[in-house]
Order: C-alpha cells, then sequence, then structure tokens
C-alpha cells in the first residue's frame, strides 16, 4: 500500500475505506412487502430483517412510562383482549359438546349447548370489535402524543445539531419510526397478550380433558415451533441480503435518474444501464432465494400442523375406542390443536417486530433527549437601540479548523457594515453569532452594551430581522407568510411591507392576490419574488438590527434592482450587517469589513479602503470589477 | 405488461397445476377425517383409523411438495417477470429524450422504477399463487360440502351473499379514506421538512411555538382520519365471523335433525361440514385483499407502461464522413420552444458563430432562452425551425455519441454521484489516470480543498453530495467536464456558486493549460465574462446585440443597463486597467 502510494499525487494517499455510504433508506426499510394470503401461516413480520435494540430494557420501561398517560385505555384494551382470549376459547368446547349431544342423541341438551354456543359466539364478536377499537384509539392517541414530544424537540434543537445530522436521518424517526412503534403497540401487543393466554388455556382445557392426548399434541406442536424457529433464522438471513440489494438498486435508480442529464451529456446511457442490469440481476438472484425459501414456509408448516391433525386423529380415535374420550372431545382437540401452534408461531414472529420497534423507539428517544437549544439569559431589553460589539471572538466548528480569529468589531447605532471576503473567510459564522444560531468558543458579543448571552433568547432574535440567501418561505397563504414575522399585524401594515419590498405589484397582479396559497413552498414563484417576499416579511417584524446575507444567485436584472431597492429601504435607520456580493451595497456601507481566513484584514470605507491599495483593492478589483477572465 | 409474463408462460401454469394439487389435498383431509371418525372411531375399527391416517399423511406430504413447488414456480415466474421489466424500464428512460423525461417528472420516474414495479412483481406473485388458491379452495370447497350433504351446500350458498356484500361494503367506504390518510400523512411530513430546512428562520422570528401549533394541527387531523380508517376496520372482522357462525351453528342444527331423522347424516360429517365452511368463507375474504391489490397494480402497471410506451423523440442522425474535430459551433436562424408549450418561443431567429478556440459568453435575465440555447447544441432538445451546427455538420446529422463526445457540457445542477471524488471526476473520462485527475481538479480549483478533506480523492459523495458545499460540488463538476478534454466547453451558468476571484482563477488555468479550446459561458454576473472575446447579449429568446464588452458599452442600451445595475460607478477603477 505504502509503496503505491509513493507514486500517486497527493489527495489519492489517503484510502476511502471505512466511510460509511449513505443509501437512501427509503429502498432497504420497506423491503418486504409481505402479503399474506394463506392465514396464520405466513403472517406479518416473519423472515424480515430484524434491528436489535441496544439496550432494550431501558427503551422499554421508557415506554412503559410513556404508555402511563393512556393507562386507563391500557387496562380496558387488556380486559378486552381477555375476554375476546376466553371466549375464544369456550367455543370449540361447547362445539365439540354440541357434537356429543348429536352423537348420542340428547336432543335437549343440544339446543341448550347450540344455544350457549351462539352466545359465546356473540360475545366473542362483541369483545373482539370492541379491542380493535380501542386498539386503534390506543395506537392514535400514542403516536399523536410521540409525534408531538418528538416535533417539539425538533423544533428547539440547535441549528448546531440540525446542521451536522441529517435531515432525512431527523425526519425518518418521525415517518418510520414512531409508526413502528405504534402499531407494534396497539397490534403486537395485544396479540402477544391473547397469544400467551390462548397457549396457557388451551393447554389446561386439553389436561382437564385428557392429559394423555393434550401430550400428543404438545409434541407436534412443539416440533411445528422448532421447524418455525429454524426457518426463519435461515430466511431472516436471505432477506437481509434482500434488504441489502433493494435498497442498492433503489439508491442506484435515484441517483441515475435525478442525474440523468450528465449521464446524457457524457455518453454514459450504455454504462449506467449495464450497471443497473448487474443489479437488478443480482436482486433478482437474492430475491428469488428468499421469496422461494419464504414461500415455501406456508406449505410447511401447513404440512406439519396436519401432521399433527393425523396423530391426534388417530390416537383420539384410539383412545375413543378403549372409551377413554369421547368423539366430541376428538373434535374438540383438533381445533384446539390448531389454537394453540398458531399463537406460538406467531409470538416467535412478534418478537421479531417488537425488537423492531424497541429499537425505533430507541432512536424517536435518543432525539428526544438531545439537549434544547440554550436558553439561558433572562435580560429583558426595554428598547434595543442597536449597537454591537464582537470583542476577541474565537470560533471553530471542528477541533482543527478555527473559523474566526479574535474578530473584533464595534458598530453604532444605525451604522451600516459590509462583510466582504472569500467563501469560508467566516462572514456567515458572524451572522450565526448574532441570532446566537451558534455560540462564541471564547470573547463576547454585546447588543447595547449587553453580552448576548445574558440577553433573553427570544427577546434578542425578536430584535433582529434575518434575510437569508435561500430564502424560507412555508406552504401557507401569502399573507400568512408576510405576516409570519408579526402575527399581530393588520392587513394595512402588511400591504405596506409589501409595498416597501417592492413585492406588492407582483402579488396583487395574482389571482388571489395576498390570499394566493404557496404550494410546496413558494415553487410557484421566481426567486426573486421569493426574496422580496422575505424582505417584506423582515420589513413587517421592523427590528433595530438588520442582518442580510445577499442572494449571489440568479434573478434578472429588474429583479435584482427591485430587491436591491427594497434592501436599501430596509436598511434605513437600521444596525445592519450585510455579507455583501453587490457593489453598490458595499460601495454605500458605512464600513467595510474585509475578512480573510476568520481574521479582519482591513476595515474602512470604500474610498480609505481603495487608496490603500491592499487586500480589498485586490479583492475589489477580481471580486466586483471582474477584471480577469 | 402481460406481453413480459408471456415468456414465463410455462412457470405460471405449473405454479398453477401444483397449486391446485395442493389444494385438492388441503380438501381432501377434512373428508378422510370424518373417515376416520365415522368408520374408525364410531365403529371401534382401529385399523381403519390407522390405514386412513397413513393415506391421510401421504396425502398431507403430497400437498406440502405441491405448495413448495407452486412456490417455487410462482417465484420463478414474477421475480423474471420482474426483473425484465425493470431492466427494460430502465433502459427506456435511459433512451428517452429531455422532452419526455420532462414531461414525467424525475422523482416520479425513480417511483416507477421501484415501488411500481414492486408492486406490479409481488400482484403476479400473489395472483399466480393466491388467486387460484382461493378459486379452489372456493369451487372445491362448496363441492366438498355439498359430497357431505346437499344441505350443508345450502346453508353456505346463503351466507355467502351476506360475506361479499360486506366485503364489498367495506372496500367501498375505506379505500376513498386512504387517499385522504396519504394526504394527511404528506402534510404532516410537509410541515415537518419546512421546519427543519428553514429553521433558522423559525428560529429568527422566534415561531416555535407557532410551528408546534401547525404541527400539531395537521398531527391531529392525520391522527383523526386514521382512526376513522381503523374504526371502519374493526368492524369488518366481526361483521364476517357473525355469519360465520351463524352458518356453523345452522350445520349442526341441521346436521343434528338430519341425524335425528336418521338421514344420510353422521357426526363426523359434520364436523368435516364446519372445517370446510371456514376455508370457503375465509376465502372470500383473502379474494377481496386480492382484488384490492389488484386495482393498485393496475396503477402501477398503467404508469410503467406509460414510459414505455413513449418514444424518444431525439434519434441517431445519419452521416457519411465525421468532420475533423475542430471546435466550431453556429446557429442559423434557429427558433425553439418547448413541446409543453409550442406557442411560446423560448428562441427566436437566432443565429451566431462561434469560432475555434473562441470565449463566447451568452448573457441576459432569466427566461431569456440562455439555457435553452446552449441545450441545442448537444442535441438535449431540437430545434424547431433553423439549424445548429457543431464543426460544420448539422447536428441532427450526427450519431448522438459522437456528437456529445466532441462537447463537454458544465450543467446549471451539478450532479455528483455516490462515490468517491476520484470517480467523480473519472466519470467525464474512464481510462483518465490520477495525475489527469488531479490536473483537472486543478484547473477547476477544486484539488486544494479535496487535498483538505480527510480522504482526499477518495472522499465519498454522500448522497445528494450533502458533504459539500455548492460551489465544491460545482467545481468537482467542472473538472468532470474538464477531464472529457473536448474542444468545445459549455459553462451553462455552472459557477454561480463560486466566488469572482475562484472564478476568475478558473478560466485563467484553463486558458493556461487547455490551450485554445472554444469555451461558450453562460453568466448573470458581468464581472465574470468581461473578457469574453464576445458577449452576446439574448433578450427574449433574441440576441439583441454581439460584441466584445466596450463594442456593447457603447452600442448596447440593454447591456449598460445589466451592467449599472451590477457594476454601478465601477467605470472609475477599470480606467485604471
Amino acid at each position: 500500500m505504502t509503496e503505491n502510494n509513493k507514486t500517486l499525487p497527493r489527495g489519492f494517499e489517503r484510502s476511502g475505506e471505512g466511510q460509511s455510504m449513505h443509501y437512501n433508506p427509503k429502498g432497504g426499510q420497506r423491503a418486504q412487502p409481505q402479503i399474506s394470503f394463506r392465514g396464520g401461516m405466513r403472517g406479518r413480520g416473519m423472515g424480515q430483517a430484524v434491528e436489535k435494540p441496544k439496550s432494550a430494557g431501558k427503551t422499554l420501561a421508557r415506554l412503559v412510562t410513556y404508555f402511563g398517560k393512556a393507562k386507563n385505555m391500557l387496562v380496558i384494551l387488556f380486559v378486552l383482549v381477555v375476554l375476546v382470549t376466553l371466549s375464544a376459547l369456550l367455543a370449540p368446547t361447547v362445539q365439540g359438546e354440541a357434537i356429543d349431544f348429536i352423537t348420542e342423541h340428547e336432543w335437549n341438551s343440544l339446543y341448550i349447548s347450540l344455544i350457549i354456543l351462539g352466545a359465546v359466539y356473540i360475545c366473542n364478536i362483541l369483545f373482539s370489535l370492541l379491542q380493535s377499537l380501542y386498539a386503534a384509539r390506543l395506537s392514535q392517541f400514542i403516536v399523536r402524543l410521540m409525534r408531538h414530544d418528538l416535533f417539539r424537540k425538533i423544533d428547539n434543537l440547535s441549528i448546531k445539531y440540525l446542521d451536522t445530522h441529517s435531515n432525512g436521518d431527523i425526519m425518518s424517526r418521525m415517518t418510520n419510526d414512531i409508526e413502528n412503534v405504534s402499531t407494534t403497540v396497539s397490534q403486537s401487543l395485544g396479540s402477544l397478550i391473547s397469544g400467551i393466554l390462548t397457549v396457557v388455556g388451551t393447554v389446561a382445557i386439553m389436561f382437564y380433558h385428557c392429559w394423555q392426548l393434550t401430550l400428543i399434541t404438545l409434541v407436534s406442536v412443539i416440533l411445528t415451533v422448532i421447524v418455525t424457529n429454524f426457518m426463519s433464522k435461515a430466511m431472516r438471513k436471505v432477506y437481509r441480503k434482500r434488504s441489502a440489494a433493494l435498497g442498492r438498486l433503489n439508491g442506484q435508480s435515484e441517483e441515475m435518474i435525478t442525474g440523468y442529464r450528465s449521464i446524457v451529456a457524457y455518453n454514459k446511457q450504455s454504462d449506467v444501464t449495464e450497471e443497473f442490469n448487474e443489479a437488478s440481476d443480482e436482486l433478482t438472484r437474492v430475491s428469488m432465494r428468499a421469496e422461494i425459501l419464504g414461500g415455501s414456509m406456508g406449505p410447511i408448516m401447513n404440512c406439519i400442523s396436519n401432521i399433527s391433525f393425523v396423530i391426534v386423529a388417530a390416537f383420539g380415535g384410539y383412545f375413543a375406542y378403549t372409551g377413554l374420550i369421547t368423539i366430541g372431545t376428538i373434535s374438540m382437540f383438533i381445533i384446539y390443536a390448531k389454537q394453540f401452534s398458531r399463537p406460538i408461531n406467531e409470538i416467535a414472529q412478534l418478537y421479531g417486530s417488537i425488537q423492531t420497534a424497541v429499537a425505533g423507539a430507541e432512536r424517536v428517544f435518543a432525539l428526544i433527549d438531545e439537549p434544547d437549544e440554550d436558553r439561558s439569559g433572562d435580560i429583558i431589553p426595554e428598547s434595543v437601540v442597536g449597537e454591537v460589539s464582537f470583542r476577541n471572538v474565537n470560533f471553530s466548528y471542528t477541533e482543527e479548523r478555527r473559523v474566526l480569529h479574535d474578530f473584533n468589531l464595534e458598530v453604532k447605532p444605525g451604522e451600516k457594515i459590509a462583510l466582504v471576503g472569500a467563501t469560508g473567510s467566516g462572514k456567515t459564522t458572524v451572522v450565526n453569532f448574532m441570532m446566537r444560531f451558534y455560540d462564541v468558543d471564547s470573547g463576547e458579543i454585546l447588543v447595547d452594551g449587553v453580552n448576548i448571552k445574558d440577553i433573553n433568547r427570544d427577546e434578542l432574535r425578536r430584535s433582529i430581522a434575518i434575510v437569508l440567501q435561500d430564502t424560507v418561505l412555508f406552504s401557507d397563504t401569502i399573507r400568512n407568510n408576510i405576516k409570519y414575522a408579526n402575527p399581530e399585524a393588520d392587513d394595512d401594515e402588511m400591504i405596506r411591507a409589501a409595498e416597501m419590498s417592492n413585492s406588492r405589484s407582483f402579488i396583487e397582479k395574482l389571482p388571489e392576490g395576498y390570499d394566493t396559497f404557496l404550494k410546496q413552498a413558494g415553487a410557484g414563484l421566481s426567486h426573486g419574488q421569493r426574496q422580496l417576499l422575505a424582505i417584506a416579511r423582515a420589513v413587517l417584524r421592523n427590528p433595530a438590527i438588520l442582518i442580510l446575507d445577499e442572494a449571489t444567485s440568479s434573478v434578472d436584472t429588474r429583479t435584482e434592482k427591485n430587491i436591491q431597492d427594497a434592501m436599501v429601504k430596509l436598511m434605513k435607520n437600521r444596525t445592519s450587517l450585510i455579507i455583501a456580493h453587490r457593489l453598490s451595497t458595499v460601495r454605500d456601507a458605512d464600513k467595510i469589513v474585509v475578512m480573510d481566513a476568520g481574521r479582519v484584514v482591513e476595515m474602512g470605507n470604500h474610498e480609505e479602503l481603495l487608496e490603500r491599495r491592499g487586500k480589498y483593492y485586490t479583492l475589489y478589483m477580481t471580486q466586483f470589477a471582474g477584471n480577469q477572465i | 405488461m402481460l406481453k413480459y409474463l408471456k415468456k414465463y408462460w410455462f412457470f405460471c401454469v405449473a405454479a398453477a397445476l401444483f397449486m391446485v394439487g395442493e389444494v385438492s389435498m388441503d380438501l381432501y383431509q377434512p373428508d378422510l377425517m370424518a373417515d376416520i371418525v365415522d368408520n374408525g372411531v364410531l365403529k371401534g375399527d382401529i385399523n381403519l383409523i390407522i390405514s386412513v391416517g397413513v393415506r391421510m399423511i401421504i396425502s398431507v406430504i403430497l400437498g406440502g411438495i405441491c405448495g413448495i413447488m407452486c412456490g417455487v414456480f410462482a417465484n420463478l415466474a414474477a421475480q423474471r417477470f420482474g426483473n425484465d421489466v425493470r431492466k427494460d424500464l430502465f433502459g427506456k428512460i435511459m433512451s428517452l429524450s429531455f422532452e419526455e423525461t420532462d414531461k414525467i417528472s424525475t422523482g416520479s420516474l425513480v417511483t416507477r422504477l421501484t415501488n411500481d414495479v414492486t408492486q406490479v412483481q409481488n400482484t403476479v406473485m400473489m395472483s399466480v399463487r393466491g388467486f387460484v388458491r382461493n378459486t379452489v379452495m372456493f369451487v372445491g370447497g362448496i363441492f366438498m360440502l355439498y359430497r357431505q350433504s346437499p344441505r350443508f351446500a345450502l346453508i353456505a350458498a346463503c351466507g355467502l351473499p351476506f360475506i361479499i356484500i360486506a366485503v364489498v361494503f367495506f372496500l367501498k367506504k375505506t379505500s376513498p379514506l386512504f387517499a385522504i390518510v396519504q394526504r394527511k400523512l404528506d402534510g404532516i411530513n410537509n410541515v415537518m421538512q419546512e421546519d427543519v430546512k428553514g429553521a433558522r428562520v423559525v428560529k429568527a422570528y422566534v415561531k416555535e411555538e407557532y410551528e408546534l401549533d401547525r404541527f400539531d394541527k395537521a398531527n391531529g387531523e392525520l391522527c383523526d382520519i386514521n382512526l376513522r380508517v381503523h374504526t371502519l376496520l374493526a368492524f369488518m372482522g366481526p361483521c364476517m365471523n357473525i355469519v360465520l357462525n351463524i352458518c356453523i351453528v345452522t350445520v349442526i342444527l341441521v346436521g343434528g335433525f338430519t341425524f335425528r331423522e336418521g338421514g344420510d347424516m353422521t357426526p363426523g360429517r359434520i364436523m368435516a361440514a364446519i372445517t370446510y365452511l371456514a376455508q370457503i368463507l375465509h376465502g372470500v375474504t383473502f379474494m377481496a385483499n386480492i382484488f384490492q391489490t389488484f386495482t393498485r397494480a393496475r396503477a402501477s402497471a398503467d404508469r410503467i407502461n406509460e414510459v414505455l410506451r413513449s418514444e424518444a423523440v431525439i434519434l441517431d442522425g445519419v452521416c457519411g464522413e465525421l468532420p475533423e474535430r475542430l471546435g466550431e459551433v453556429e446557429f442559423r436562424d434557429v427558433s425553439f420552444s418547448y413541446a409543453g408549450a409550442p406557442g411560446n418561443r423560448v428562441l427566436d431567429n437566432v443565429s451566431f458563430r462561434v469560432h475555434r478556440g473562441e470565449t463566447f459568453a451568452i448573457i441576459g435575465a432569466t427566461g431569456s432562452g440562455k439555457s435553452s440555447l446552449v441545450n441545442l447544441i448537444p442535441r438535449f432538445y431540437d430545434a424547431l425551425e433553423g439549424e445548429v451546427l457543431v464543426d460544420g455538420v448539422n447536428v441532427k446529422d450526427y450519431p448522438l455519441t459522437e456528437l456529445r463526445a466532441r462537447i463537454a457540457i458544465v450543467l446549471q445542477k451539478a450532479e455528483l454521484y455516490q462515490r468517491p471524488i476520484a470517480d467523480n471526476i473519472r466519470w467525464g473520462r474512464g481510462d483518465a489516470d490520477p495525475w489527469e485527475i488531479k490536473s483537472a481538479a486543478e484547473i477547476a480549483q477544486a484539488d486544494d480543498f479535496i487535498c483538505n478533506t480527510e480522504y482526499g480523492y477518495n472522499t465519498l459523495v454522500t448522497e445528494d453530495g450533502h458533504s459539500l458545499s455548492g460551489g465544491q460540488k460545482q467545481r468537482i463538476s467542472i473538472a468532470r467536464a474538464v477531464i472529457k478534454k473536448c474542444n468545445i466547453m459549455i459553462f451553462d451558468d455552472s459557477t454561480s456558486a463560486l466566488d469572482l476571484h475562484t472564478e476568475a482563477e478558473l478560466y485563467r488555468t484553463l486558458g493556461e493549460r487547455m490551450g485554445d479550446i472554444t469555451k461558450i459561458i453562460i453568466a448573470q454576473r458581468i464581472a465574470s465574462i468581461k473578457g469574453a472575446d464576445r458577449i452576446a447579449v439574448l433578450n427574449n429568446g433574441r440576441i439583441e446585440a454581439v460584441g466584445s464588452h466596450s463594442e456593447l458599452m457603447e452600442s448596447s442600451e440593454l447591456y449598460r443597463d445589466i451592467y449599472n445595475s451590477q457594476l454601478k460607478e465601477g467605470g472609475d477603477i477599470n480606467d485604471g486597467e
């Protein structure tokens, strides 16, 4: 390896091993849409890749306290499950009796037992209806609660966390994990309880009627369980392989289709198709193995359960012949044997889905346990004048690379400060501090002479308006998007804000005006229009301090002029910090701060700095005047 | 869709036959059991019990084998069928022109390739097995019931309509609700996505509580509709069970009466009848499930077919002899409009000629047609009128691969793939060695930041390139175009995320190292293209003026307007150049 490295150019010597591929998690997760058409033989979750939770006990305990909030519902549900199970257990006994009465020609008793049977059936139907209804309510209740708690957390996470964690991962906890937990709670838990009850109850009843036949039945049932277990283990392995192959294929499809233009531009269609076909063949190979194994499960189980049926019938027949039991008892045993093996299989499968759910709950709780944004600081300033000072500020996102070195800046109320510098020079970081999206490592930032860490965070933010490069709009009406800054504002104020931001004319041209609903966060609007709306929002906030991150991206000339005018109007009489990309902004600024690698290298107004012929001069010549090509 | 299955008709038929075998054995069981009870147990004939028992076990094993074989064949058919469809679909997508892929969004294409194919494949699997199984079970069950006693069959016949009515009722009631559930689910996902992506704005405006309320509202709506669905579904099982249970009680009653009157009836038959009844009635429920998936699968199949049936409009051209690769591009009276909006001329009578080695820039407002114009050169779209020529030959006369091999285009949106950075660059030319990759990255001003990452050129580009900044992605995609070594390079606003200094360095290095290749640059900022040999000002699909920066400053008012808005009062400094 080291031999090779010597001959490679710089940048190639480090191997890329050990990085994890982040394939689209959508693919792997819902890998196995099981369709069960063979009754209880091939139930939910069988063979699915099971995820093991890290500390199941702790998470379970926590889940229990969670459900504590729905204690009454849980108790009712439990009682219902018991009732359903009992009535289901009783039915075959009564049915067996009825058949015995027929054989023994006891007709009056037959009628009575049929009435009892009907009553048992009605009870069973009624209770199981109630059980389903309660289970649905319970699961929705819990899901609602968990989603609420999780969202509250997401809402209060620090920007630092959001910046350093994949958004998709955060969101999948809301969508996949919570769903898993709720289905398990409402369905699997019920089946688990009823399964255990059924097994215990059935064995008890069978023992009561004929212990010899019970033992024989048990042997055959245990055989079933062993085979099931063995097979599901084998299946889990192939299904996991299949999930991986499917994930790979889905990831590939998504990448290739969204990157289709580049594929065409580089004449790569056939290469890519070949790659895809390979992945597709691989998936087919693996899933064929998985599906055939999975598909054999049903017939094999069927086979075993029928063999046990024969065993029960044969021995039952023998015992009936010797007079140990009656015909009705055989009929009863046949039903019980079936009823008894089903929950055992189910429990084995439930174990898997419960594990997956606990792992999901673990992830949800892990996010809920993330610390909230720092809320310390309780000074509520009466009115913010807008004096800002940075004193000896140091900051680094990661240990090795420092973003800001000993940054100092004094801003008088109403001053316009332009921050200029190459990408990565630390301009955005300065802005992040003002809003307390990030906190400084050392040094302090004062607003009106008070350290911002001591100011109530919400109040601090309320006194600042920010216009970001990437405009954020919400799927709501234009009216509500502008009023986002100040819901108490009346329509007149809102229209004035639209007017000031030069967005009034285009809004009023829309057929529904201010009531236009922005679908997909304003996808129908042009980039420039979106930015004007963001400015209108900032106008309505009427802040003492303004932070502008000027957009570099594509807007046409007229819109750009509009935006610029709007920004100038907005900056009037406010302390403004601008990450400047436009020449006019830079020239009109009271003070230009030239940043380079996290340090302030020059400061002054446009003329002063040009005269100095230093960093600003070079930057100006290349960045704004564009003197090279 | 069926023609894909035709190839595997043998597997399908075999699977169906084996399924018939399995079900027959299943149906045979209760009959044998009745025999054991009536003739063995009741008459005390232990030998009969054993011999029938052995027969039973043999039939059970036979049934099991049939079942497994059915699974094997059904799988062979379904998996291969799915694989064929998937491959054809992907191949088709890759062969389509942009015009068609524009019509069906890329997101939708991905779903069609993944979810829809799986859906159809599962349905094939399910129909081969489930459909056959339940039909045979149903018909056979009624027949066997009839054999036990015609009266039993009559009871089942009375119960059946109720079951069917119940099934239809619940399907009708719930299926529209599922669409609403999906919509509400999208609703909460939407709120969450907006909040995660727009966290800075939410926080800046201190809107945490407001957002929580918004989420709670969406959450409540989703839970309510879910509850409605589950409540409805909760009634389905009990309704079916009522019918089944009434039938069972009736069977026992009727069976008992017949037995009492000395009719043709035995307790064993009553027991068998109960088993058959349960089998038949459950069969109906499963059929309902199958029909439900069928409708969903039909929608999927339609979506797949739509893609498979579309034909690429841009096809290889024929030309006798390929011209030398010079690097010349010419537009002759070219007009263009998108298929989706035929009346709206995006380009109107555009003519110009770019000479070998020239740097030709195009500037204009958004929507003025800049991207559409360069898209005509590698034939991403075809011109409506007029001709586009590359190296003197109409682009329509080139084989597509040859044409596209002559042009390196850097797209507006940098599309990178989940593989190491080095491989992403090598994508431009498969046989490039590490030195060439590094050199290309140097030209693209990407080498520095790449070397500064932990794994250097072996750094994986993660999903959608989230680990890289916009400017870094653009630079990698430029390096990828550079390594292609074409005489024509097109930059479609592909340096927008670079600061002007880096951008200037990029073009300088490119000029130094690549010699006299032809460059066509689309830009928003005048500063980035001021030094171009010639600049074309595009306005509403027409070329307003062409010339160098200083010429245009003199002659074009529009250009001056753009200049003034971007570089207002910058003149004094430029005079010092």
